[in-house]
């Protein structure tokens, strides 16, 4: 079953002289349950294709399906509700709010969403995560790799449909990379979770089932 | 939208907003200064609105809207239930004292209910209205004092007064007493009901002069406007009539409490002042503004990225709007509250200042909820206002923008020209000019206050003592206290020559009495000089019946006309536009006619018609006649006109015709004058007034006194006449500069005050935008320093760009001064008749030192708290 699929991607930054393209009509199709990661140089374009399959920015054309829906057509305030419900972000600054504990940061989208929580699902996503002696601590108190932990359990606290992960690792040294990202991969699985990373580390690329590259806002 | 999520927007909120704690620090002390400035504004209002009023009542004698008087029992039972009557009060009339010790004084023997007596403000300072059936009655202290009666309650006193054309001596047991109102005109004497029906029994009253044992009414109804229409629906309900008694026998008479009208009359026509109110409400406004909108629009553009990071996880456009609104509310119900109570406190303060520079208000202080309601809802508008733009501003924030955002105009600027390389002054410029906004905004809020303070100086400064000066035109003054009271027109009172010539005595002064018109005079003018000269009083209508009323001598209309006797002192003091005073002073029939002129001196031309060399009549008026203008029917003298509705006119009877020539046109000064607008005046030598009136009333004396004995005549002026209980007054030279700077003074209070709070809000904002700018640039700081940015080059651009901010306010007031002066110094001049304009920036050169020590101490302190921390520490920093 196709979760996620993106049609003849465009994203054009500037005009005339200035103008790139960022992402030149990019298709491909991910599967539920797959972990695909898509590698690239540095502007190749793999962020701003994160960014669309997010609904984070708008494409100049062509469209991206999650679970369904056609998200482009939706306004900003319907997509971004759309978003905190069907799409988990992993990002490499990990990007937690300093001013909720960890505790608050990983149910953060579920209440913003204004649902309650599925206490039985939390307490199992955070015990897998190893963070159950942590929940009350302030992000700043906690080490790269811990932060890192907090921004997975807070992506699969909604339950998405697909979580994208945004260098998770690029920021972290190769044995706490390692440890996060065995455990967003064992997490997934055991959620049957869909997850699409970005990454330029070709090892880090090769524990994904499925490797996608671009190049020049192509897919190569 | 789904309700559940509040929950945790408000954990948001109060999170974010107790990570903010210099933001919130500066905020609720902005929002506090602006309330501030909103209660005192308030306070001083609805105070002198009230102490108006309260004056007003007083004269009047009550606060009831208006009453019914004189009703038989059965009248007042089928009156005082009638549904547009909110609260009723009954008195019932009794009598008045008229031997010694009262011969003076107006007493009034009653009885009144607990609302009539809270009405007339007679509430007893110690003990208690008195009780029914009871020999007990309760008084104000004038009336004990003048009875020799200490003011302790349970001690008996004995009056002996009239009741109905009968007198009678009764014995009290003083059960409360009250202060006398000297604004009030009547004393009171409180007794039982029970009693006065006593009384009436044993004297066999029946009321024969409609007043005494009748009952009178005093109403109160919903509000206080149409208590006219009221009035008259009552009565009409009830099958009365408030006509007159020929119209029949259903005749109750009524009142209207004037002190409403006027109130209101005051309230809706004087649009200067609503102008005037709305201007300073919206400047308060807008100062607030300033600064409030500029915290929430910096602290916004600092937190793009907590936004923006929030809009990933999914908060919405609406959400993240009420997280701010939330934290405004948070804020401001901090703020608001110090803000009123500190604001009362200062309004208090200047409510006292400022009324006791007015005539006629009553120093009364205001605690009507709406002060604190109004200045409440004002400040929670400034905020509401200041927050929208910076609410919808991160309302918008696209989530990937957010992640590369720093601070910036937004403006799409690709480059910058310059290979000149950067130096520590171009840098400073350059980031100044990243927020142009904040900036300007800075900028203008530390200049306003600046502005604010220099018109106060302007103004201070330009009020000219020696122009105030220049209307006093004798050293003193003294006539009997009512002469100097502005509402006291028809009873100028006599000055008695004994005190004349006790001051002529003494050593050093010369001076000049002013004999004034006790007696009744006419002139001869055409019904057109009339109709001239009353056109802004009445209608065309009105001026026909006024001038038919006239009697009519030849082609001209016998009119009121004002007369001066003087001695030669004040006749020299009189400005001479044409003609010599000279033949007045030698007696004779000579006469000078007064013009009218304005307070810059400027002569009305046409205010008088008599030329110099007309020969004008005065007739001498020792008897009037009444006579039916239909009938020709000539009244009596005993009948009662005012009474009945018979038409009246009057003419003179036994008189006496005097010509004289007018030997000079003069004007009166406002200080030697009869201070009341009556009729044509003209000035006459003493000797002739006192001849041909055949009275010599004194009106005032004025002297002049040698410079050496000025202090000495002064202090003996103070002791004679100065006191609260002398029936004299005075004015002099120095009072006059004493007046002077009290006006002064409550001017540079209140512009001084507002420049404080004002400063202070601006001092905040310039606070503020230095600290956030240096918290949001710490890692780009460490940055510099990184590459070689030494600890000192990076405090100078910071100096630099402090003192930018401070420079510019001061070169922007400087600006707006040299702009604006001309026409304030024209819109000033023609407020106040003593000021000069002087043009003047001193004071922002004193304040110019101060902005620019404040513009290098903050950054200084700021960086300095930042630096504590190492570089490499604050590279590492994660936002």
């Amino acid at each position: 079953m196709t979760i996620l699929s993106t049609k003849d991607l465009k994203k054009v930054y500037g005009s005339g002289e200035n103008e790139v393209h960022a992402l030149d009509g990019v298709n491909f199709e991910v599967e539920k349950g797959e972990f695909v990661a898509v590698v690239g140089t540095s502007g190749s374009g793999k962020s701003t294709l994160l960014h669309m399959l997010g609904g984070l920015d708008r494409p100049t054309s062509g469209g991206v399906t999650v679970d369904g829906k056609e998200i482009f057509t939706l306004k900003d305030e319907e997509l971004t509700i759309f978003r905190r419900r069907k799409i988990g972000f992993v990002f490499q600054n990990y990007n937690l709010v300093p001013v909720l504990n960890v505790y608050e940061n990983i149910l953060l989208p579920v209440q913003l969403d204004g649902g309650s929580p599925d206490q039985n699902y939390l307490k199992e996503i955070i015990d897998t995560l190893g963070l159950s002696s942590k929940l009350s601590n302030l992000p700043n108190n906690l080490s790269g790799g811990q932060q890192q932990r907090v921004a997975i359990a807070r992506a699969l606290a909604s339950k998405p449909a697909i979580i994208l992960a945004d260098e998770p690792t690029g920021n972290l040294d190769s044995k706490t990379s390692q440890d996060v990202l065995s455990l967003l991969k064992v997490t997934g699985q055991k959620f049957s979770q869909t997850i699409v990373m970005i990454t330029h580390n070709e090892a880090i690329a090769q524990m994904a089932d499925r490797v996608i590259r671009i190049e020049d806002g192509k897919i190569a | 939208m789904n309700v559940s999520n509040r929950k945790i927007i408000r954990r948001l909120s109060i999170a974010s907003f107790k990570a903010a704690k210099i933001r919130n620090i500066i905020t609720v002390a902005a929002i506090a200064l602006t309330t501030i400035l909103f209660t005192v504004i308030f306070t001083v209002g609805m105070s002198m609105k009230y102490g108006f009023e309260q004056s007003n009542f007083r004269q009047v004698g009550g606060c009831a809207h208006g009453g019914f008087k004189y009703l038989t029992k059965e009248q007042f039972e089928e009156l005082k239930g009638d549904p547009l009557i909110k609260e009723y009060g009954k008195r019932i009339f009794c009598g008045m004292p008229e031997r010694e010790p009262f011969h003076k004084s107006h007493v009034e023997v009653s009885y009144c209910d607990e609302n009539t007596a809270k009405w007339m403000f007679l509430e007893p300072i110690e003990g208690r209205l008195p009780k029914e059936g009871t020999n007990e009655a309760a008084t104000d202290l004038r009336v004990l004092s003048l009875l020799g009666v200490e003011p302790v309650i349970g001690n008996e006193f004995t009056m002996t007064f009239m009741v109905d054309g009968k007198e009678t001596t009764e014995t009290f047991t003083l059960c409360g007493y009250w202060d006398y109102d000297e604004i009030t005109v009547a004393n009171h004497v409180l007794i039982p009901e029970s009693r006065t029906q006593e009384i009436f029994e044993k004297l066999g009253t029946q009321g024969k002069d409609g007043m005494t044992s009748f009952i009178t009414m005093d109403v109160m109804f919903k509000n206080a406007s149409n208590i006219e229409e009221n009035i008259n629906t009552i009565l009409e309900r009830h099958g009365y009539q408030s006509e007159g008694l020929d119209q029949g026998d259903n005749y109750i008479r009524t009142g209207v409490n004037w002190g409403y009208m006027s109130a209101q009359f005051e309230d809706s026509l004087d649009i200067t002042t609503v102008l005037a109110l709305i201007a300073v409400m919206l400047l308060i406004i807008f100062t607030g503004y300033l600064i409030i909108y500029n915290i929430f629009q910096i602290s916004v553009s600092n937190d793009v990225r907590f936004y923006g990071l929030l809009k990933t996880i999914g908060t919405t456009g609406r959400q993240i709007k009420r997280i701010i609104s939330m934290q405004a509310f948070l804020l401001s119900a901090l703020g608001i509250p110090i803000g009123l109570v500190f604001g009362y406190g200062v309004g208090v303060v200047m409510t006292g200042i400022v009324v006791s520079k007015l005539d006629g208000i009553a120093l009364t202080y205001s605690v009507s909820p709406i002060i604190f309601l109004g200045a409440a809802a004002f400040s929670l508008v400034t905020v509401w206002l200041s927050c929208r733009k910076p609410r919808r501003m991160a309302a918008k924030i696209s989530p990937v923008e957010a992640v590369r955002y720093t601070e910036s105009s937004g403006a799409k600027r690709k480059s910058r020209k310059g290979q000149k390389g950067a130096s520590i002054f171009r840098m400073a410029m350059a980031n100044l000019g990243r927020n142009k906004s904040k900036t300007v905004i800075t900028v203008i809020s530390m200049s306003f206050a600046v502005v604010i303070l220099n018109i106060t100086f302007i103004l201070a400064n330009g009020f000219d003592m020696d122009k105030y000066l220049n209307r006093v035109v004798a050293d003193f003054i003294i006539a009997e206290a009512p002469y100097f009271q502005a509402s006291a027109w028809d009873k100028t009172g006599i000055l008695p020559e004994e005190v004349v010539s006790q001051i002529e005595a003494l050593d050093g002064v010369k001076g000049g009495r002013t004999y004034q018109k006790t007696f009744e005079a006419q002139e001869f003018v055409s019904e057109e000089w009339i109709r001239k000269v009353n056109g802004k009083y009445g209608s065309p209508e009105q001026l026909d019946r006024y001038v038919e009323m006239l009697e009519k001598v030849g082609d001209l209309r016998a009119d009121r006309v004002q007369l001066y006797g003087m001695e030669d002192f004040v006749l020299d003091k009189l400005p001479v536009i044409e003609g010599d005073l000279g033949k007045l002073k030698e007696g004779g029939n000579y006469v000078a006619a007064v013009y009218g002129d304005d307070d810059y001196g400027n002569l009305y031309e046409d205010s008088h018609w008599a030329k110099l060399g007309d020969k004008i009549t005065i007739r001498y008026v020792k008897e009037y006649e009444y006579f039916n203008p239909e009938t020709g029917e000539i009244y009596g003298e005993d009948e009662d006109l005012s009474e009945s509705n018979k038409p009246y006119w009057t003419r003179a009877k036994v008189y006496e015709d005097k010509v004289y020539e007018v030997a000079a046109l003069v004007t009166v000064p406002g200080k030697i004058s009869y201070r009341y607008y009556g009729a044509d005046e003209f000035v006459m030598g003493a000797d002739t007034f006192i001849r041909d009136s055949g009275t010599s009333d004194i009106l005032y004396y004025a002297f002049d006194c040698e410079d050496d004995k000025v202090e000495q005549v002064e202090q003996w002026m103070q002791d004679f006449a100065g006191g609260d209980d002398s029936m004299y007054d005075y004015e002099s030279r120095k009072k006059e500069e004493e007046d002077f700077y009290g006006f002064r003074n409550m001017f540079v209070m209140v512009g001084s005050g507002a420049a404080l709070i004002v400063g202070m809000v601006g001092i905040l904002n310039f606070l503020n935008a230095i600290l956030t700018g240096i918290m949001a640039r710490k890692r780009e700081f460490a940055v510099l320093q990184s590459v070689g940015m030494t600890g000192r080059q990076l405090n100078r651009m910071l100096i630099t760009e402090g003192m930018v901010f401070a420079g510019s306010s001061v070169v922007i007031t400087l600006i707006l001064t040299i702009v604006m002066g001309p026409l304030a110094s024209s819109v000033l001049e023609g407020m106040f008749w003593f000021f000069s304009y002087h043009f003047t920036v001193t004071p922002i050169l004193l304040v110019a030192p101060v902005f620019l020590l404040i513009g290098a101490v903050i950054p200084l302190c700021s960086y300095h708290y930042v630096a504590k921390r190492s570089v490499v520490e604050r590279l590492r920093e994660a936002e």
